[in-house]
């Protein structure tokens, strides 16, 4: 697989701050960088694209060290954040602009802006000025523009964060349209999970100039690797390991789990939606499935979402957050979480089920 | 991986990188030759005498008693005038950041004016206007009846204070109200909610605020009026108001001792170098201190109350009259002559024609056209020398961006100099290599380029400063490389700053003075010079003709800025 797609192991530093990341991204997938600001994604970007400078390390492109090459000969395009529409030039003179670079006659030129414009929906904007447009316009034009020479990977820096939430969906969406149509390979910086698990095929969070993790969305919301992962994919609880004997609840057999201590500091993770809430005592729950049951937990706040109620419980000094169906009608419900929801990790790192360890499941 | 490859790599990745170092090479070696060499043979005359190194030529001007009054005076005279620029600047600043009112636009540009009008001009219209025989003791006498002319100011330390106070006071004016206008004003609201009169918020709140702007805009101020130099050789009028550049001037043309006139100036050099370096750490305070609003303060307001209404009244009547009244008075006594000695003067073209050699010209006119084909030439030749000189610097500045760039320090070192003693270093060379007149010119178009390289630089690098990097990034991973890069985004962005700096370097030239009349010998001719010696010999008529040629140079200069202001692309 090495010569299909991107492969990176990237070194760089500067002052305080060194990045070391290694990932790949397949032909024709849509990978997302995500991570939160200062993590070095987009200094990561940088380094593929080549402005950057690359201390060691090597940059495979469909199986080509680019590496040495200088930004201009990478054949690899970019959309800023801000677009970086060249002001001084029309919507035709900016898409043509890497076209007219490689020397293509002028018919061939209109034709490719013109077919360009219709990828992006912005048919017969050739003559408009770049301050004329408005944001989502300007961000397909700068994609248009990144797209016409063909180029063998596509980068995204945050393209849609200088937009309005309405707008960033429906763009979003139309990128990936756009992805699908052409089949380009894409890596996609955002520091927006919900952007991210909604538009990638592949997700590379990164921490501190780490990848942290890199999956299918799915895998890294369910299965996240790490407690940073798990608290910055999403929402959750985090729990010490030692409230399990006081709460387990386990209708089934006598004793059907494995306890294995281990050295460190050993936590639970749940997410909100797999928290039942009751506010009668008795959690609905099939009798043989073992659970987590926390009785007489204080509701603190109650916030109505649409779909559903996001609600924070404090339970004998921690803080619960869970998803209901309904507002509670006391101020005081019981929660509770299945055994295999619950994510084991020792020291930030994941343990998949090593702790605890239900017979039969 | 070896060290040797590893480096190859890096030097191979950041190809682009290589062509924004070596851009500047050039532009560095011609600004530190034109810098340097005469800085170096002016320090050389202060130390270097037949004996050989000596401390004593230094020691000897420092500690002389009439040096030390001279230098005394020159920071007396630069305190005071700062001083009353103040005074006069600060309510207009009041004005214009607070209330709208029919003439604040036309303050606004007005204070414009003197960021573009050479210094020889302003003598000039202040003879013109506030002499004896001037237009605002002629109006006096006619409207109270007088028989002597009432003011009494020219030729005296009145006149210096005054006209510094006019040259100055809009340019404190136009800084301190632009930042003032640009301060969020909900903390003055926030002050007055919580329990604190106008006064008091004005005092406590607003004041404090704006100081580093009053700060920084007085200490410029205080620069100019420190290395001020035509205005004290003219309208001081004798060797008991002379300063620190008139004595440079004077002990090197006309006591032919330039040895003490290069020893005086390392004193000068000193001092400029501290205040610059103080505008500086002002600058940089002001920068730090308030995040700039976008966002004009408050919904702009009429003044209210009958004073507000008078006071708005007074200031735009007076500041149209003081910085307009010279200006116009000069085109206007160049259109009169008198037939006669003793006829009244009447409409006329006849020093037009004397400047054209249609007529036969007397005296110093007889230099005038020669002057002025001489002083396009120049300008025009400096306006094209510079611009590609100044680019390449900012090309280089703007590369290196977050580290204290010393290029961007280099490219200011000549303001740390006065113009006079750039002339002088140019006019200890012209002694030396005792060359033609061809090499005079050229010696005053070097002069000129240097004087003119810093306020091109300052043109220029704020524009490209606005370029995003982001524009030069995306072209590059579009396919262009660094240098078509630079050809297709970064020049035709910086067009607009470009032809503002060339013609800003052309006006700077046409009017250039001080340091032109320190290096010239007789045989040189420029607009300003020839208007000097007509002064001199008190041909005023003749000096406004050629004034009113410098007037519309500097006319064009201000609409094109003007035009600037609001010209570059939005983003």
């Amino acid at each position: 697989m090495a010569d299909n797609g991107l492969t990176c192991s990237l070194k760089a530093s500067y002052k305080d701050f060194t990045l070391d990341a290694q990932f790949s991204v397949q032909a024709g997938e849509l990978a997302c960088i995500i991570g939160p600001s200062g993590c070095g994604k987009s200094t990561t970007l940088q380094l593929i694209a080549g402005l950057f400078a690359q201390e060691g390390g090597s940059l495979l492109l469909n199986g080509q060290d680019i590496g040495q090459k200088p930004v201009h000969q990478r054949h690899i395009a970019m959309v800023f954040q801000d677009y970086a529409l060249f002001p001084h030039m029309n919507v035709e003179q900016n898409i043509a602009y890497p076209l007219k670079i490689r020397k293509l006659s002028r018919a061939k030129r209109k034709e490719r802006v013109a077919r360009l414009l219709s990828l992006v929906a912005l048919e017969g904007y050739q003559k408009r000025r770049s301050q004329e447009l408005s944001g989502g316009e300007r961000q397909r034009v700068a994609l248009a523009r990144a797209l016409a020479s063909d180029p063998q990977l596509l980068l995204l820096d945050e393209p849609l964060s200088a937009l309005d939430a309405k707008l960033r969906k429906h763009l979003r969406e139309e990128i990936r349209r756009i992805h699908d149509e052409t089949g380009i390979t894409t890596v996609y910086v955002t520091h927006d999970q919900e952007e991210a698990l909604s538009i990638a095929d592949r997700i590379i969070v990164m921490h501190a100039g780490r990848v942290m993790q890199e999956g299918k969305g799915e895998d890294i919301y369910h299965n996240p690797a790490s407690l940073f992962v798990a608290t910055f994919m999403g929402e959750g609880t985090t729990l010490p390991y030692s409230l399990i004997p006081k709460t387990l609840v386990n209708p089934g057999a006598s004793d059907p789990f494995v306890f294995k201590p281990m050295e460190g500091k050993h936590t639970i993770f749940f997410r909100p939606e797999h928290v039942l809430v009751q506010d009668d005592k008795n959690l609905p729950l099939a009798e043989y499935l073992p659970h987590l049951s926390f009785k007489q937990a204080e509701v603190q706040s109650c916030e109505f979402q649409g779909d559903h109620y996001r609600l924070a419980c404090s339970w004998e000094g921690h803080t619960i957050l869970c998803h209901s169906s309904y507002r509670p009608r006391t101020p005081m419900v019981t929660l509770g979480v299945r055994i295999n929801r619950i994510r084991e990790y020792v020291d930030g790192e994941s343990i998949a089920k090593r702790l605890l360890s239900p017979v039969g499941e | 991986m070896d060290t040797g490859n590893e480096q190859m790599r890096k030097a191979n990745n950041l190809q682009y990188k290589r062509f924004y170092r070596m851009v500047p090479l050039p532009s560095v070696a011609v600004l530190l030759l034109l810098f340097f060499v005469p800085l170096f043979f002016t320090l050389s005359s202060a130390f270097i005498t037949e004996e050989g190194l000596t401390f004593l030529r230094v020691l000897e001007v420092f500690t002389d008693s009439y040096t030390v009054k001279i230098m005394l005076f020159t920071l007396w005279q630069a305190t005071l005038s700062t001083l009353f620029s103040l005074l006069v600047a600060l309510p207009g600043a009041y004005l214009i950041a607070t209330y709208s009112f029919r003439g604040k636009r036309l303050i606004l540009a007005l204070s414009a004016i003197p960021f573009v009008i050479p210094s020889i001009l302003v003598v000039l219209g202040f003879v013109i206007f506030f002499g004896n025989n001037g237009f605002l003791n002629r109006m006096l006498m006619s409207l109270f009846n007088l028989s002597e002319p009432p003011l009494k100011i020219l030729y005296s330390f009145k006149a210096i204070i005054l006209a510094h106070t006019f040259y100055n006071f809009p340019i404190i004016m136009s800084l301190v109200s632009s930042y003032w206008e640009h301060l969020d004003g909900n903390c003055e609201s926030a002050s007055q909610t919580l329990g604190a009169n106008k006064v008091q918020t004005f005092l406590r709140v607003t004041l404090p605020r704006l100081l580093p702007a009053i700060i920084s805009a007085a200490s410029l101020v205080f620069l100019f009026c420190f290395n001020s130099f035509a205005i004290i050789l003219v309208l001081g009028g004798g060797p008991q108001y002379t300063t620190m550049e008139v004595e440079i001037y004077r002990q090197a043309r006309m006591l032919g001792n330039s040895g003490a006139a290069a020893a005086l100036s390392l004193f000068s050099i000193l001092t400029t170098t501290l205040l610059l370096l103080w505008y500086n750490a002002s600058q940089r305070r002001l920068a730090r201190s308030e995040t700039y609003q976008n966002s004009k303060r408050l919904l702009e307001k009429r003044p209210a109350t009958l004073s507000g209404k008078l006071l708005a009244l007074f200031y735009t009547v007076s500041s149209f009259l003081f910085i307009l009244g010279p200006i116009a008075s000069v085109v206007i006594r160049s259109f009169m002559a008198s037939s006669s000695r003793s006829a009244t003067e009447s409409f006329s073209l006849k020093w037009y024609r004397q400047l054209l050699s249609l007529e036969r010209a007397t005296g110093h006119m007889g230099s005038a056209l020669g002057a002025l084909t001489n002083s396009t030439l120049i300008a025009l030749l400096v306006a094209l020398c510079t611009v590609p000189v100044a680019l390449s610097m900012c090309i280089a500045i703007r590369r290196r961006e977050g580290k204290q760039s010393f290029l961007e320090l280099l490219g200011m070192l000549p303001m740390t100099v006065s113009s006079v003693i750039i002339g002088l270093g140019y006019y200890l060379i012209s002694a030396r290599l005792r060359g033609g007149l061809a090499l005079s010119y050229t010696l005053v178009v070097l002069a000129h380029l240097v004087i003119a390289i810093p306020f091109v630089l300052r043109t220029i690098l704020p524009e490209y400063r606005k370029i995003p990097l982001s524009y030069m990034h995306s072209s590059l991973t579009l396919g262009a490389g660094p240098v078509k890069t630079f050809l297709l985004i970064e020049l035709p962005l910086l067009k607009g700053a470009m032809f503002t700096g060339a013609i800003f370097a052309f006006a700077l030239s046409m009017g250039e003075f001080n340091a032109t009349l320190t290096l010239a010998n007789s045989s040189i001719t420029t607009l300003p010079i020839v208007m000097y010696r007509l002064i001199g010999s008190y041909n005023f008529q003749g000096a406004c003709a050629l004034g009113t040629i410098l007037i519309g140079v500097c006319t064009i200069v201000f609409i094109v800025s003007e035009f600037a202001k609001g010209g570059s692309y939005g983003r």
